[in-house]
């Protein structure tokens, strides 16, 4: 097994090219692709998400290593063996009714995959019913909702009640989050988890579905 | 909310001791300080509306103290929960209880609030342009026009012709008319507005006539008094928009009212009663009487201007943020609640759109970019909501930028208005020593918008912070002194701007990473949506031939800084230009001149609104902006 610290500094620096030669050289050293990503990619994109939920990372810097992975893990996709890529997880996630803001949510869902679980992506502005409506389509682990105004935080709470009377509630966990969200307020909404930003999602959502 | 709270329905009455007003507010049992403090007239900061999150409601507890909540202790330090500080709106009151909320104002405290206009003309409009809202006109009703059984009023119409055959009065004016025909001798002073006759007063009266302007700012609310006879500006006062009690910004307030049953009454009282208080103000500095006023005209965002007219704005929540009414309404002064002279007329300002207020209208008239063939100008009204114009008399759009508060010094850990102890200016020598200059040049106690901006472009040339944003550890710079003034925490560092010693508080003024970071987020938005703008326009920023700058940020900023951290595009910088308090200043121009009232209404429906949050590449752009320019500007 290579030691993949240039890969991960390229990844942390978002530098796609030295990126996608050190994937490339590794390639070439007959590594095994589920390596590369297991142990190259994605202890990266975790350390980023670490420096994120520090402080010391921003949103810009996050998204450059999201990109710089996926450009990877593209060059590796024709090497994965069949079963190499299990998803650790389906996480439907959308920005609540009245609510167009979606740049939080679009990171949340950048870090989810590229920590290896499968998003499905539902958008802005979604009502209860659509909330309803996809997760009986999709069949999710996890049901992410974002708010960032004060006032549209109480589509969440309407959306669990939501999922409650169609009888979904019991099969997915909710997490939910956004600028004026706390904690607190997961509790008292009866969410299932709160992440503060979209570094501690990854570790919130591994958490809820027992993996490590 | 799901968890509701159950009133009890005979809740014990209790006591709660404010010092150091001395004030006694009785209260049930189980609400929190700062629900208790509400209707009263004290005073405490917040800026998230009592959500338990922004550590500014701090009270000290002088009676018996409770433990501290979970928020106490995320926004309070150990000293101070030692001392009995504790948050208000998280602190519930269960038995009788002292508090103190803060330090007397020894003096009153002096608000620097934009109050002129840096306009060449010392007057508003040329004086051959005045025409205000409201007409007198000198009226001499001939004696033989009183034979025939000819009404008043038909004998008013006659001599003023044609142009006021469809004169109507109202019933004030109506029941005391004959009287006062007579008592003038029937020469008198017809107060006219479009076809109302709204009041007959004495000749010498004629010359006695004026106007009020106000700007419905969020933080700050400004009032004018100006004469409709030669539109010179009499006096200007400032005060704090009392509603900031309930929320620094739009948000707060409309979660506010969403909260509470009778929240947009309570807004709308709040509001009224500042303007009644500039209103006194004004009047009594200037010796003038409320019967002086006729006519008064007010400007602000969307929200504001619906709190003033007490309609709900709450549809503007949520999108599609819809307002009540985007009209330019005129109503009766007293309707609205403003202690003036039942004749008195209100103009409140068309507006475009839940985020594109009268205040913005009247920036864009102040600008005169609708006049404007060949030239392209960008305007930006820097708030907490950073309304944004861009274009010439061809084409023009607008866009209002959610930047938040950071701007205007809220959500700041040491952040604070323009008042005396704010530092307001930064700026560095060639051996790299950092100056401030303070409001008042007293110790620091803060820092405000202007301030914040040029302090984080001073640390960027510094290379104290890098250009994502990142202050960097004090192993990395070169000055001695500066990097003694970095503090670790976690593994991030705070800058020291004063220590507990060089500060006005006793405690050390800091700019934290996250307030960095807040500020990232707050100039990327307005960056973002100037470049949306330029996008959608089909232009590139070299096309831009004038930078017009509003509000109180917009006048006291350095236009260098505003480059250097990548708020505005890279223009040259000696085509910045301040427009001084335009939002005032274009509601001046209305009153002085009906020709500017219709033109708003024309500029309403010319000027084209673009929905950033549902603009193509509005999101990308944004995140490009989060980061500093990295090249050196200065």
């Amino acid at each position: 097994m290579s030691d993949y610290k240039a890969l991960q500094e390229a990844v942390l620096k978002g530098d796609i090219k030295t990126a996608l030669e050190q994937t490339q050289k590794a390639i070439d050293a007959k590594d095994v692709a589920r390596d590369v990503l297991d142990n190259g990619l994605i202890p990266a994109m975790d350390e980023m998400g670490d420096r994120f939920a520090k402080g010391v990372a921003f949103v810009p810097q996050m998204l450059r290593a999201a990109k710089t992975m996926q450009e990877c893990v593209k060059l590796l996709q024709p090497l994965f063996a069949e079963g190499d890529i299990t998803s650790k997880g389906k996480v439907l996630i959308g920005t609540v009714k009245g609510d167009l803001h979606d740049i939080g949510k679009n990171l949340v869902a950048m870090m989810l995959e590229g920590a290896g679980f499968t998003i499905v992506d539902i958008g802005v502005d979604v009502s209860p019913d659509k909330f309803v409506e996809k997760v009986k389509e999709t069949n999710p682990d996890i049901v992410g909702m974002s708010a960032l105004l004060s006032t549209t935080m109480p589509a969440m709470p309407e959306t669990i009640e939501a999922l409650k009377t169609a009888g979904l509630r019991d099969n997915i966990k909710i997490m939910i989050g956004g600028a004026p969200v706390t904690e607190k307020y997961a509790t008292q909404i009866e969410a299932d988890s709160y992440a503060s930003d979209a570094g501690s999602a990854v570790a919130k959502a591994k958490e809820l579905l027992g993996i490590s | 909310m799901s968890a509701k709270e159950v009133k009890k329905k005979k809740a014990r009455q209790i006591w709660l001791n404010v010092l150091p007003d001395d004030l006694w507010v009785k209260v049930d049992k189980g609400v929190s300080i700062w629900e208790a403090l509400e209707h009263t007239d004290v005073d405490i900061d917040g800026d998230c509306g009592g959500m338990g999150t922004c550590g500014k409601c701090k009270v000290k507890v002088v009676s018996e103290v409770y433990p501290p909540s979970a928020e106490d202790e995320d926004v309070l330090d150990q000293d101070e929960i030692d001392q009995g500080i504790r948050l208000a709106c998280q602190t519930k009151i269960n038995q009788d209880m002292v508090i103190y909320t803060g330090e007397e104002e020894e003096e009153e405290e002096f608000l620097k609030i934009l109050t002129t206009s840096h306009v060449v003309q010392d007057l508003y409009i040329p004086l051959s342009g005045i025409d205000p809202l409201v007409d007198k006109r000198l009226v001499i009703l001939p004696p033989d026009i009183q034979q025939d059984g000819l009404s008043d009023m038909d004998a008013i119409k006659q001599v003023l012709g044609p142009e006021y055959n469809y004169l109507k009065a109202p019933l004030s004016c109506l029941r005391k008319l004959t009287r006062n025909l007579k008592e003038t001798a029937f020469h008198g002073t017809a107060i006219l507005n479009q076809q109302w006759l709204l009041d007959w007063q004495s000749e010498s009266k004629a010359g006695r006539g004026y106007g009020l302007v106000f700007d419905l700012g969020t933080s700050t609310v400004v009032g004018k008094l100006l004469s409709l006879n030669d539109g010179t500006e009499v006096g200007v006062t400032s005060c704090l928009n009392s509603q900031s009690r309930h929320g620094a910004d739009v948000i707060s307030r409309l979660q506010y009212i969403k909260d509470n049953a009778k929240g947009v009454a309570r807004m709308h009282k709040l509001l009224v009663g500042d303007l009644n208080r500039l209103t006194s103000h004004l009047l009594k500095t200037a010796g003038l009487t409320k019967q002086d006023i006729f006519v008064a005209v007010a400007a602000g965002n969307t929200v504001m201007q619906h709190f003033l007219l007490n309609l709900t704005p709450i549809g503007i929540a949520e999108a599609p943020f819809s307002p009540v009414v985007t009209d330019g309404l005129i109503n009766k002064a007293i309707d609205v609640g403003l202690k003036l002279p039942d004749t008195a007329i209100l103009y409140t300002l068309p507006m475009k759109s839940g985020y594109v207020g009268g205040d913005l209208l009247s920036v864009v008239l102040t600008s005169g970019v609708a006049e404007q063939k060949d030239e392209i100008y960008l305007g930006l009204d820097l708030g907490t909501n950073g309304e944004i114009f861009l274009g010439s008399g061809k084409r023009l759009l607008t866009c209002s930028a959610a930047a938040g508060p950071a701007l205007e010094g809220a959500k700041i850990s040491s952040g604070m208005i323009a008042k005396a102890g704010a530092i307001e200016n930064v700026s560095i020598d060639g051996d790299g020593n950092i100056s401030y200059r303070i409001i008042g040049n007293i110790k620091p106690r803060g820092i405000c918008g202007s301030g914040l901006v040029d302090l984080i472009a001073v640390l960027l040339h510094l290379g104290i912070i890098d250009d994502e944003g990142l202050i960097r550890p004090p192993d990395e710079s070169k000055n001695k002194e500066l990097a003694s003034r970095l503090v670790k925490r976690g593994s991030i560092y705070d800058f020291r701007i004063a220590s507990a010693k060089e500060s006005g508080t006793g405690k050390a003024v800091y700019l934290t990473q996250n307030d960095v970071r807040a500020l990232q987020l707050a100039k990327a938005a307005i960056a973002a949506g100037v470049e949306t703008l330029i996008n959608e326009m089909g232009i590139t920023v070299k096309d831009i031939d004038r930078v017009y700058l509003a509000g109180a940020l917009g006048n006291y900023v350095d236009p260098l800084s505003t480059i250097r951290i990548g708020l505005l595009p890279q223009v040259d910088v000696q085509i910045i230009k301040s427009l001084g308090n335009a939002a005032s200043q274009g509601a001046a121009m209305v009153l002085l001149s009906k020709k500017y009232w219709y033109k708003t209404t024309q500029l309403a429906d010319f000027i084209e609104h673009v929905e950033l949050s549902s603009a193509p590449g509005f999101n990308d752009n944004f995140i490009d902006h989060m980061s500093f320019p990295n090249q050196n500007t200065w």
